[in-house]
């Protein structure tokens, strides 16, 4: 039976590999085939409440939330919730309610250096029966018993558990929303239409409980969120792509990444940095270089993750030192999707800067096809 | 009535029993035959009955060459003309005395009033609805003496009878066969190796390898 | 010298001496055993694989919650997925959907589809999930997606990328085979859809067949289930696998039962003739034993040495026919199927799995019933005293030990009262026990029935003019009885069973016939491919099936499964006009029914089938409340009609009571008469002229009758088969006898021949008595047989399948067998007989050697 099980697991890991390399890869061509959904377009002004909501006629958005948190013995912790909606392109004029639209995936994540491995786990539905949604008009996204919900005055409730671990978290935004790139207009290639619509909210003031083998733990702490929503953005020669996302000390926010090319080099790289006043400094594709300084062999995918890294934002030096190595989000007994997702401190200049996310993604060759 | 002309016969596996046997006997006549173990006096019987056939030479019953007749023929002639009684008795264990003892009249398609005058002859009057297991080995033999002259038969063969009983049943019986072959006017031939049993017949022939020969014997009586 | 090499001695000179004897014998041990072996195999390898299937759809769930129909409204999916303690669920939609171009396989035109929602089933029934093309993950939600198992693409002859037709309602929809199901079991026949998709395509939007819940842990499955079942109402049932397992197990059990029944008979018809073989071998070596006894040997070492002979050809014996038995069973699956050619169990291709602890049962029991055979005589040759067992004729007497009267008529007393005690767990268990009884009586009797025959006879022909030859062997068998009973014993058994077999099925026929005759009285049924629930006619469409020229009589029918009892298979409902007059116009009533005149105006009349009453209880008279419409609804029990169709219960309904109970105006049938002058194919071809002609389903009635007979007749197929086996062990035992009397009784052919008893008279002696006493087997055989066919048709049936049926007798075919068995069994006796005339026997008078 055991076995039977396995072989499941494997064909719903290709599913869920298929889904992350559409995350990661969406290739031109698809857009072609769904010309119900909108392409992203420069110009498009963001409004809010409304763009907080989902974009159903997008193909892909997301909602990530990364953070450090500080248990009541001041013992560090990192997190990562996402929740994915997916335009699946089949069933438009199916009127069952069971019509496979869209779908929802979400990934929980928690980093404790106390177990020493990332802790994560993961779930995905179609859209339906009200067991799982993402709305439009504000965030409101559902996943079974899972959610995400952002409430009238800009704070956001997370609620996640799973088996013997999750989360309860409220977060409450401390500074305005940091719109990217283009005022929310945000390239990913060299091509106009490799875009998405993007903003962040970092600096979120979190509180509230975490679970760890059903223990409650009270957590205070500080968070990111990325609400980034389109069709298609990543050139076909793109190979995966690093980012880091972090609040610094000072209350300023910096956001950089970098999409790598398949046989070295980049293909994109975007950074910005607002300091607390709200001045927003953008580095162009020059201007912004990653550059590994330690990897890390993942013993359960073999992959290299450059897990200590350097990058450079114009004329300033950023070094990021992750708060364990083993960060990676290895799913493949379950869903299949194999990324490092990790918690980092930032120096700036070799002076302690602030704490953040860093994520790798593409380093495992042979996607678990 | 019996001819037996140069009669030889050999076993299956080659060894000779019967070289150039030749003799003859009346009607009437009751002869014993004695003889060693082994020297063919069982062949000789089977050979008289056309159970058996000689390799070469003849037997005759009343200028009837029975060594060359068919199956059949010399099955229909044991029928109607030959009586036996075996050592063993063979009397059938599922039929009645009566039955065992008209069994030779119903092969032949005779009538049966004979049965109750033959059970009276051979002392067992009244018994003929008992079953063979009922009898005593004795009183068995009486059955098959009975069976075997039943149908007036010329030739009655006796192989052994007295082999399997006692001394003075054995006498009583021995008695009663030459009786009985006497008054039904049968030819009888006694083979046995009892020198009292073959005393009981008109002379004794001895079977060796050279062929039968008379041999000289004292009544016992 | 030791005495065992003593015994060894005995042993292969005995075998040696009787070389055939002892291969007969083996024979014998050999079928028998592999005769129960092979059935019990087949069987156990179909039922697991069926049930293994099934469980392979429902997967690793807690619970299940199905409907009391066999669908029912979506809402309770997130109803179900809300409750608290359910750590997940899923949603299935099951649906049979007909396959055009595999129409005229009535039985087997329909292909299992299953929806699912791939991200909830992935955790229960991962197995169930499409492979798709590399990179076309997504394919599986696709809305033109189906993926078929292995046996499936086999069956529908498509590959991967190839289209798919299938008929829903009075439409054709086309799918694109998208994938494979790798993990089906062998042989399994079911395609996947997403769920979404297949509510769409196949119309059931808005319905599911089950929700199959796993719980969180630590939930006490127990009482959440009685919770559930408590907050979900009689609407819905909840189900645990084990539930599963016994719906499953219900369904054929009665089959299965049947069949190893069936196997036991051959067991026992084996069984009895390797007891009879050795009894006989023992017998006649009484002489033996007791020369044995005179000489020294101990009782103890002459128990031994017939005991070692009886286990060492109990040992071969048993394992030959465990080989045999695996053989036949492997050889069978592969031409016939798991359920034989029955259909029983759709959709499965077994393999055979050699369990080792049922192969070392069935090896016991042919080893024991070998030492048992030889135990008996062995004991009485150990007891007799050897200065009587040493004269000839005391052999018949030894047998009648082994028949004692008084036995054979406890046998038969016990079996009359069996017959009258109710079923256990619903199978006619004392009915078989009665049968076995019946049979084992019969033969404990049959050396008095053969003495009083044979004498009476032998006295009755008497005052005529008997030949010798028959005189002879009258004689013989009227004062030796036990000898020719034991030759007769397997002639008996295997004829007993066979006429009873063939009254049983003889009278299912025509009773079947009748029914038919009367279950489907208009000359055409139209049918749209069903699929799920619905019935496939709306209204618009009746009207115009209606209108159409040249039918007398048009009346519609809605059929539909219910479930009433979680632990039994759903029974089915059938809604359709009931003459008011007189319900027996329509119905194939019983005699246990309210007159139509006598029903009250204003009750809801039903008449239920008889398996409703055998298996709920119902009563003509009584109220029940049947899950009919939104809510139950109280009907008036109005008779009880035959159903030779569905052995798990089936209620019939006025169509008008269900139309206003439930709203649904849908019918799945349509019964046409055609008027004086139209002929069936013009009607035919007037349907399928209807715009949606080409989807109809149209059959003749006279077609449907005889297919239903060609598939009754298929089913019984094995039961034949059994029969001949039966037929043949029987004559086996008659050759095993009848070459061991010839040896006892060289003797007495050899002093017939001295006196001048010809050789052809000698074979007309052997072959008279064999068949006469084949005769009397067969006259006997013949009443034990209807004795028992009684038992099989009043109780057997009514008690496993929930019908009644008439009596009919197939005399043209009884006449021929018992002719094939006379003849047979005389040349049979012949034959084993045929050294009776040999040179041997003729010696065998001498003792002078």
């Amino acid at each position: 039976m055991a076995e039977n099980k396995n072989t499941g697991r494997h064909y719903f890991l290709r599913f869920i590999s298929m889904i992350l390399l559409i995350l990661s890869l969406v290739a031109a061509e698809t857009i072609a085939e769904s010309s119900r959904l909108l392409p992203v377009v420069p110009g498009y002004k963001l409004t809010f409440p409304h763009d907080y909501g989902a974009h159903q006629d997008f193909r892909l958005e997301w909602w990530y939330i990364t953070g450090w948190l500080e248990t009541e013995d001041k013992k560090p912790l990192g997190f990562q919730v996402t929740f994915f909606r997916y335009a699946t392109g089949h069933n438009h004029d199916n009127p069952s309610r069971f019509a496979a639209k869209y779908l929802i995936i979400a990934h929980l994540a928690l980093s404790d250096p106390a177990v020493g491995k990332l802790m994560h786990t993961e779930k995905s539905a179609r859209e339906g029966f009200d067991l799982a949604y993402a709305r439009p008009g504000n965030t409101d996204v559902k996943l079974d018993d899972w959610t995400l919900v952002r409430e009238e005055d800009g704070r956001y409730q997370v609620d996640m558990r799973t088996g013997d671990f999750g989360l309860r978290l409220s977060l409450s935004p401390t500074q305005m929303l940091m719109l990217q790139d283009q005022n929310g207009f945000s390239r990913k290639g060299p091509k106009p239409e490799q875009a998405s619509y993007y903003y962040s909210e970092p600096h979120l003031s979190v509180t509230g409980t975490v679970f760890r083998q059903n223990k409650p733990v009270t957590v205070s702490g500080r968070a990111w969120l990325d609400h980034e929503w389109s069709t298609a953005y990543l050139d076909p020669e793109a190979d995966g792509w690093d980012w880091v996302g972090a609040n610094l000390d000072d209350g300023s926010s910096l956001m950089a990444f970098q999409i790598r090319k398949k046989n070295g080099g980049k293909v994109w790289a975007y950074a910005a940095l607002r300091d607390v006043s709200g001045d927003v400094k953008f580095f162009n594709p020059e201007q912004v270089e990653f550059t590994p300084i330690r990897t890390w062999q993942s013993p359960h995918t073999e992959a290299l993750y450059p897990v200590a890294m350097h990058i450079r934002t114009g004329e300033i030096e950023w070094q990021l030192t992750p708060l364990l190595d083993d960060q990676e989000l290895d799913s493949r007994q379950s869903t299949g999707s194999v990324y490092w997702e990790g918690a980092v401190t930032l120096t700036r200049d070799n002076q302690p800067a602030g704490r953040g996310y860093l994520e790798l993604t593409g380093y495992v060759k042979p996607l678990a096809l | 009535m019996l001819e037996l002309i140069n009669v030889n016969k050999a076993y299956a596996e080659g060894r000779k029993v019967l070289t150039h046997l030749t003799y003859a006997l009346k009607a009437g006549d009751y002869v014993a035959i004695m003889g060693d173990s082994g020297v063919g006096k069982s062949t000789l019987l089977n050979l008289i009955a056309g159970l058996d056939t000689p390799d070469s030479g003849e037997i005759r019953i009343n200028s009837v060459a029975i060594s060359s007749l068919d199956d059949d023929a010399a099955t229909q002639l044991r029928r109607e003309q030959f009586g036996f009684i075996f050592q063993a008795f063979h009397v059938l264990p599922h039929l009645t005395l009566a039955q065992n003892i008209a069994l030779p009249l119903l092969l032949n398609g005779a009538p049966t009033d004979r049965v109750e005058q033959m059970l009276a002859d051979v002392g067992l009057r009244d018994r003929g609805h008992h079953f063979p297991r009922q009898l005593s080995g004795g009183e068995l033999q009486r059955v098959a003496i009975a069976r075997a002259l039943i149908h007036r038969p010329k030739l009655v063969l006796a192989d052994e009878p007295t082999g399997n009983l006692d001394p003075d049943t054995a006498r009583e019986i021995l008695q009663l066969m030459r009786t009985e072959i006497k008054t039904n006017g049968a030819t009888g031939i006694l083979v046995t190796h009892s020198h009292a049993a073959a005393a009981t017949a008109d002379f004794v022939l001895n079977l060796t390898k050279d062929g039968l020969h008379p041999a000289k014997l004292e009544r016992s009586e | 010298m030791s005495s065992a090499s003593l015994s060894r001695w005995l042993l292969f000179g005995e075998w040696r001496a009787h070389f055939v004897q002892m291969i007969v014998a083996l024979i014998a041990i050999a079928i028998g055993v592999a005769m129960a072996f092979s059935i019990h195999l087949i069987n156990t390898a179909a039922f697991n694989e069926f049930s293994a299937a099934s469980k392979s759809l429902s997967g690793q769930s807690d619970l299940q919650v199905y409907g009391r129909k066999a669908f029912f409204d979506e809402s309770l999916y997130p109803l179900l997925a809300n409750t608290e303690g359910v750590a997940l669920a899923n949603p299935v939609l099951e649906l049979d959907v007909v396959v055009p171009g595999k129409l005229q396989n009535r039985n087997d035109h329909k292909l299992k589809i299953i929806g699912i929602d791939m991200f909830r089933a992935v955790h229960i029934s991962p197995d169930l999930l499409g492979l798709t093309e590399e990179g076309k993950t997504l394919d599986r939600l696709a809305d033109d997606a189906i993926f078929l198992s292995p046996a499936a693409m086999e069956w529908l002859q498509v590959k991967q990328g190839d289209s798919l037709s299938l008929n829903v309602g009075l439409q054709t929809i086309t799918l694109r085979v998208a994938g494979g199901l790798v993990r089906a079991r062998a042989g399994q026949r079911i395609a996947v859809m997403d769920i979404g998709v297949a509510q769409w395509h196949f119309q059931q939007l808005g319905l599911l067949s089950r929700v199959e819940l796993k719980l969180k842990n630590g939930v006490n499955h127990a009482a959440f289930k009685v919770k559930l079942t408590d907050e979900l109402g009689e609407s819905y049932r909840v189900t645990e696998a084990i539930d599963q397992e016994k719906r499953i197990a219900n369904m054929s059990r009665a089959y299965r039962v049947n069949l190893n029944m069936l196997a036991l008979v051959a067991l026992f018809t084996g069984t009895f003739l390797v007891f009879s073989t050795q009894v006989l071998s023992v017998i006649r070596r009484r002489q033996q034993f007791a020369l044995l006894r005179v000489l020294g040997f101990t009782r103890q070492q002459l128990l031994q040495q017939i005991i070692t002979e009886g286990a060492i050809l109990g040992v071969i014996g048993s394992l030959l026919g465990l080989g045999l038995g695996y053989a036949i069973a492997a050889t069978a699956i592969q031409l016939l199927g798991g359920d034989l050619g029955t259909n029983f169990f759709p959709g499965v291709k077994p393999s055979i799995y050699f369990d080792p602890m049922a192969a070392v049962i069935f090896f016991l029991v042919g080893l024991i019933v070998t030492m048992l055979g030889s135990i008996a005589p062995a004991l009485e040759a150990a007891r007799a005293k050897p200065a009587l067992a040493l004269r000839s004729g005391s052999e018949d007497v030894a047998m009648a030990k082994f028949s004692p009267p008084w036995f054979a008529v406890i046998c038969l007393s016990v079996a009359l009262l069996f017959t009258q005690l109710p079923p256990i767990f619903e199978l006619p268990v004392f009915g078989y026990l009665a049968i076995a009884l019946l049979l084992i009586g019969g033969i404990a009797l049959m050396p008095r029935l053969a003495a009083w025959a044979f004498s009476g006879l032998l006295t009755l022909l008497q005052r005529y003019r008997l030949s010798t030859v028959l005189t002879l062997v009258l004689a013989r068998l009227a004062n030796a009885p036990n000898q020719a009973a034991i030759a007769l014993g397997g002639i008996l058994a295997s004829f007993s069973l066979m006429v009873a077999m063939a009254i049983m099925v003889t009278s299912f026929r025509v009773s079947i016939d009748d029914w038919l005759g009367h279950v489907l009285p208009a000359d055409l049924y139209v049918r749209a491919a069903a699929s799920g629930d619905q019935g496939g006619f709306q209204l618009d469409t009746q009207k115009t099936i209606a209108e159409l020229p040249g039918f007398d009589r048009v009346d519609f029918f809605r059929t539909q499964q219910v479930s009433l009892d979680v632990n039994r298979p759903e029974i089915t409902l059938f809604a359709r006009p009931v003459d008011r007059t007189d319900a027996r116009n329509t119905l194939p009533l019983t005699d246990d029914r309210i007159a139509s005149g006598a029903l009250p105006e204003n009750v809801m009349p039903i008449w239920v089938s008889e398996a409703m009453v055998d298996l709920y209880g119902y009563r003509v008279g009584e109220k029940v409340r049947l899950p009919v419409g939104a809510t139950s609804s109280e009907f008036l029990i109005a008779g009880v009609w035959r159903d030779y169709g569905r052995q798990f219960g089936a209620v019939q309904m006025q169509l008008a009571d269900y139309q206003r109970l439930t709203g649904d105006l849908t019918v799945n049938t349509v019964a046409l008469w055609l008027q004086a002058g139209m002929t069936a194919d013009a009607a035919i071809a007037n349907l399928r002229q209807l715009p949606f002609g080409a989807a109809l389903e149209i059959s003749r009635s006279s077609d449907m009758r005889a297919l239903s007979l060609e598939i009754f007749d298929r089913s019984f197929a094995v039961t034949y088969l059994l029969e001949m086996v039966a037929v043949v062990i029987g004559l086996l035992g008659v050759a095993a006898s009848f070459s061991a009397q010839t040896l006892a009784r060289a003797k007495e052919f050899g002093m017939l021949r001295h006196i001048g008893v010809m050789r052809r008279q000698i074979f007309s002696m052997l072959a008279a008595e064999g068949g006469l006493l084949t005769l009397l087997g067969i006259v006997l055989g013949f009443v034990l047989g209807w004795s028992i066919s009684l038992i099989l048709v009043f109780i057997v049936n009514p008690q496993s399948f929930h019908w009644t049926m008439q009596l009919h007798l197939p005399w043209g075919w009884l006449t021929m067998i018992a002719g094939i068995m006379l003849v047979s069994a005389a040349l049979t006796a012949l034959l084993a007989g045929r050294q009776a005339v040999s040179g041997n026997v003729i010696r065998a008078v001498r003792e002078d050697w």
